[in-house]
């Protein structure tokens, strides 16, 4: 059996209309949310995980040293290194490439990185015609700054040897012990 | 058995052993660095603490090194007590003091025992903000890098280096926190089993350096179970590849044979699958084509010399590989042989039979519990897990005597020594054995030398008679094996075969093939000439007259994963695949076949030389069957080993005892002049000479003279001269080396094949002004 319309309702029924009116009327002057992209674009926060970069240390080399721990955390598996090393004994990725058409952008990789060096950028804009267009080598990826993190170098801190930085001048270093001496 | 308790947990135990021992045999994984199954219990490092419960109640629990304490009945031991605890990781804050901030780029990251320990019982955060101290490094030459920053000081290092692997030029120096693990002066690590070091370290100090030049991650690494392919000792490895290229070899742990340990070889040698040379196409007549193309013109040359063709197997080459080739000459009517030279064929052959007669052959975990050996030539550098196997009998106490012509680093061991010249051996060990029967010939003078090792040898438990097949002939290693008959059935024989499936190889050839193979070919009676897998043309001895043969041979077709002297001459040259990169069977000096597995695909198309035969039998539609059938047919009931078991004695018929018709050449002039020997090094074999980093360390190639001969001829060192046979000649400089015989000339593999002669052939020497 249908339930009657009580008549407090029926009596609502006319200044509720008038409401919705006045609310939509309030609402043609109001603020819009919408925001008319691509003409305007929105600011990201900095912490946007989009568009993954290869970062410098602040002598300008690159960061990466090859440690393979991005690829080895990577839940897609989508990045792909080769380590290589200068005859001085740095180490560095011969080649670096990151597959963006599987990319998820979870940020495992920069938080796996010990070195600062992988980071995710507020970009997100990367559409391609072609798949293969989306793999990035490591050209595409490394930039000429030191993004996020200002100041850090792995090689400064590091007990090798590089040119520039002999055994025992890290910054936390004591000078190199003389094997060929006994004294104490 | 007695038992004991690890929090809660009943753990057996022999007698003698010490609770980490036995808690480690019972998988309860006590956290340790200086401890290990082959150097024992030191306690240098401390992280092995447990808890041990008074039985008496009024007395305290005391924390002890688990490695030093005596496991005993009843025992109760606790690993997870709070002051075990915290003494584990006190010592790994203490480590981590001096810790470089490394871990990134340093090659152990990720198979690290220190990493592991620390992620085990550590603190997570470095509390201590001074300085850290800091060592120079040490250039070790191009197999190990060094990186002296990361040491841990639990002296495994040296205790492997110079207590178990016998090296005298590695050692700890300075004193306090400021021990110093390397050499006196920059230079290689001279010791053969150096590149063990990388194992044995639990933390970065030693790397492989080779590995270094390609590095990987261990999880970035495909592996699969393997055999060595460089000497007959047949160690099983971990090859691991990344991008279809072969990165390293690993020590793959064999409770009989290589247990813990490889050989430098075994371990650098592998760069000759990524050598530059490496053939990758087949090539016909040297233009690049496809396997499609090249294995129907191969077959077109077969079909049309039909029973004119010939076939060389090899001994490096698998078991299925030469089973596959001699059917087809089988079925072809061809001569096959898997060996290259008539001699070292006699050799092998009666090797293997004597092995097989008397039926104790050891493997190397029996060897160290030998307590007498007489050795004849260089086990170093033939098989040099044989030679770790004989320093830990000597340090067990056995005693070793040593018949060599040339140089040989086991010597240094030896209770008795002395130089023999090639052709003389055979004269010594029958009057060895005339000796020790007691049937000295009156008119023998018998020197003391001989004396000595016959008393050594008769009063042994365990005499073993252990021979080189390389550089001893037919006759040697029967006179070799009647010495180990007389003191039959203690007595164990080893041969010393010249490639990790020359036992698979001597099974399938018949005695005298190769002397009537290479006449055919010299008489032009062989059209078309299969080599698989051998080398033919870098022989010592019959080389030169294969070089010379190859003019009478229509066409010559080669398989092989190497750039040998005999693949660049080839007319159809037919890459195959590299060990790793196919499946196979070896025979190891035992007998013993073992298998080994595909690691990895290069890009390339390669398949196995068995593969290759087959599809070449089909274009001949002759259809073979496939290997394992084949093998069943020369094998009664034989199942190719699984990669990875222990593997399986060849049930094989026995070969045929020959005693003097095995002599195929003509027998060695009698003037007294110069004999040939050869010397070589660790890197002195097919596969590992295309590895650079060996390469590197190979020595000059001199003419070595022991210093009472040169002085007879007036040689000094440095003096140039020209050593010639009847036909080639060479020159070069003398070197005085004392561990030279008399009257011998000890010279390189790659000088006697330019000479073309053999160990104990004749040689002439004229000094150059």
């Amino acid at each position: 059996m249908l339930k009657k319309p009580t008549p407090s309702y029926q009596s609502r029924h006319g200044t509720g209309l008038l409401r919705s009116l006045w609310t939509v009327l309030r609402h043609a002057f109001t603020k819009r949310d919408t925001i008319p992209y691509p003409d305007v674009k929105r600011p990201l926060p900095a912490r946007w995980r989009g568009r993954i970069v290869l970062t410098r240390d602040p002598d300008g080399e690159e960061r990466c040293v090859a440690c393979y721990l991005c690829s080895a955390v990577c839940p897609v598996d989508c990045i792909h290194l080769q380590s290589r090393q200068l005859d001085e004994g740095r180490r560095y990725p011969e080649t670096f490439t990151i597959d963006f058409s599987r990319c998820i952008f979870c940020g495992f990789c920069e938080e796996a990185c010990p070195t600062l060096a992988i980071q995710l950028t507020p970009d997100f804009e990367m559409c391609e015609k072609h798949h293969a267009s989306l793999v990035y080598d490591k050209q595409q990826l490394l930039i000429d700054g030191q993004g996020k993190h200002p100041g850090y170098n792995f090689y400064r801190r590091a007990g090798v040897a590089i040119a520039g930085k002999a055994i025992g001048e890290a910054e936390c270093d004591t000078p190199p012990v003389d094997r060929d001496s006994n004294l104490p | 058995m007695d038992t004991f308790l690890i929090d809660g947990q009943s753990v057996t135990f022999e007698p003698g052993e010490n609770i980490l021992q036995a808690a480690l045999e019972a998988d309860i994984q006590i956290p340790h660095f200086c401890y290990h199954a082959a150097l024992g219990s030191l306690g240098a490092c401390r992280l092995c603490a447990v808890e041990i419960n008074p039985k008496d109640s009024d007395k305290n629990a005391r924390v002890v090194m688990a490695c030093l304490e005596p496991a005993q009945k009843g025992l109760e031991v606790s690993l997870s007590a709070a002051a075990a605890q915290q003494v584990r990781r006190h010592v790994i804050e203490l480590l981590m003091i001096n810790h470089p901030h490394d871990c990134p780029i340093c090659d152990e990251g990720g198979e690290c025992h220190l990493q592991e320990m620390t992620v085990a019982c550590g603190p997570s955060y470095r509390r201590y903000r001074g300085n850290k101290r800091t060592f120079p490094n040490q250039d070790l030459g191009p197999l190990i890098h060094h990186e002296m920053n990361r040491c841990i000081t639990c002296y495994r290092c040296t205790r492997f280096y110079q207590d178990y692997a016998l090296g005298n030029d590695l050692g700890a120096m300075r004193l306090r926190n400021e021990v110093y693990f390397g050499r006196f002066q920059d230079g290689p690590l001279e010791n053969p089993f150096a590149g063990n070091l990388v194992e044995i370290c639990p933390t970065g100090v030693f790397t492989d350096a080779v590995f270094r030049q390609h590095f990987a991650r261990t999880w970035d690494l495909k592996t699969a179970p393997s055999i060595c392919p460089h000497c007959s000792v047949g160690c099983n490895t971990l090859p691991g590849a990344r991008d279809g290229t072969l990165r390293r070899v690993r020590n793959r742990a064999h409770q009989e044979l290589n247990r813990w340990f490889i050989c430098d070889r075994g371990r650098y040698g592998h760069q000759y699958s990524e050598h530059n040379t490496r053939p990758l196409s087949p090539r016909v007549s040297g233009i690049n084509t496809d396997y499609r193309s090249a294995l129907a013109a191969a077959a077109r040359k077969i079909q049309a010399a039909a029973e004119r063709t010939g076939g060389i197997g090899s001994v490096r080459e698998d078991l299925e590989g030469n089973v596959m080739l001699r059917s087809l000459l089988n079925d072809l009517k061809g001569i096959f042989t898997a060996f290259n030279d008539p001699e070292l064929e006699a050799a092998t052959l009666t090797a293997v039979s004597r092995m097989q007669e008397l039926d104790n052959t050891p493997h190397l975990a029996a060897l160290e519990q030998i307590d007498a050996a007489l050795i004849t030539g260089d086990l170093t550098v033939h098989a040099p897990m044989i030679d770790l196997a004989l320093r830990q009998a000597w340090r067990n106490g056995a005693k070793l005597a040593m018949l060599h012509s040339s140089v040989a680093p086991l010597t240094q061991f030896a209770s008795t020594a002395a130089t023999v010249a090639p052709r003389e051996i055979h004269d010594m060990l029958t009057q060895l054995y005339r000796q020790i029967s007691r049937q000295p010939e009156t008119n023998d003078a018998v020197t003391q030398t001989i004396k000595t090792i016959a008393a050594t040898l008769s009063q042994a438990r365990q005499p073993l008679m252990a021979g080189v097949v390389e550089t001893s002939t037919a006759q040697d290693i029967i006179a070799l094996a009647e010495l180990a008959k007389a003191f039959e059935p203690a007595a164990q024989l080893i041969y010393v075969l010249p490639g990790p499936n020359a036992y698979g190889a001597a099974l399938l050839s018949a005695a005298g093939d190769t002397v009537s193979l290479l006449k055919a070919v010299e008489r032009g009676e062989v059209q078309t000439l299969i080599v698989a897998g051998s080398d033919p043309f870098s022989e010592p001895r019959s080389g030169a007259r294969w070089r010379v043969a190859r003019q009478k041979i229509n066409t010559l077709i080669v398989l092989d994963c190497i750039a040998t002297a005999t693949a660049e001459a080839a007319d159809i040259l037919i890459p195959v695949a590299a060990w790793p990169e196919r499946s196979g069977t070896f025979v190891n000096y035992e007998g013993r076949a073992q298998g080994f597995s595909t690691v990895f695909h290069r890009p390339e198309y390669l398949p196995s030389t068995a593969d290759i035969i087959s599809e070449i039998s089909r274009l001949l539609e002759n259809q073979l069957c496939d290997a394992a059938s084949m093998l069943q047919d020369s094998f009664p009931g034989f199942q190719a080993p699984t990669p990875g078991t222990p593997g399986v004695q060849i049930s094989a018929q026995h070969l045929p005892i020959r005693n003097n018709e095995l002599m195929q050449t003509e027998p060695y002039s009698s003037d007294n002049g110069w004999q040939a020997a050869l010397t070589s090094w660790l890197g002195d074999e097919p596969l590992a000479g295309f590895s650079p980093a060996l390469t590197e360390l190979a020595p000059p190639d001199t003419a070595l003279i022991n210093p009472e001969s040169a002085a007879r001829a007036s040689l000094k060192s440095g003096s140039s001269v020209r050593l010639w046979n009847s036909v080639y000649s060479v020159e070069t400089c003398v070197q005085i080396n004392p561990s030279v015989a008399n009257e011998t000339i000890a010279i390189p593999r790659s000088m006697l094949v330019r000479l073309g002669i053999g160990h104990g052939d004749s040689l002439n020497l004229e000094q150059l002004v």
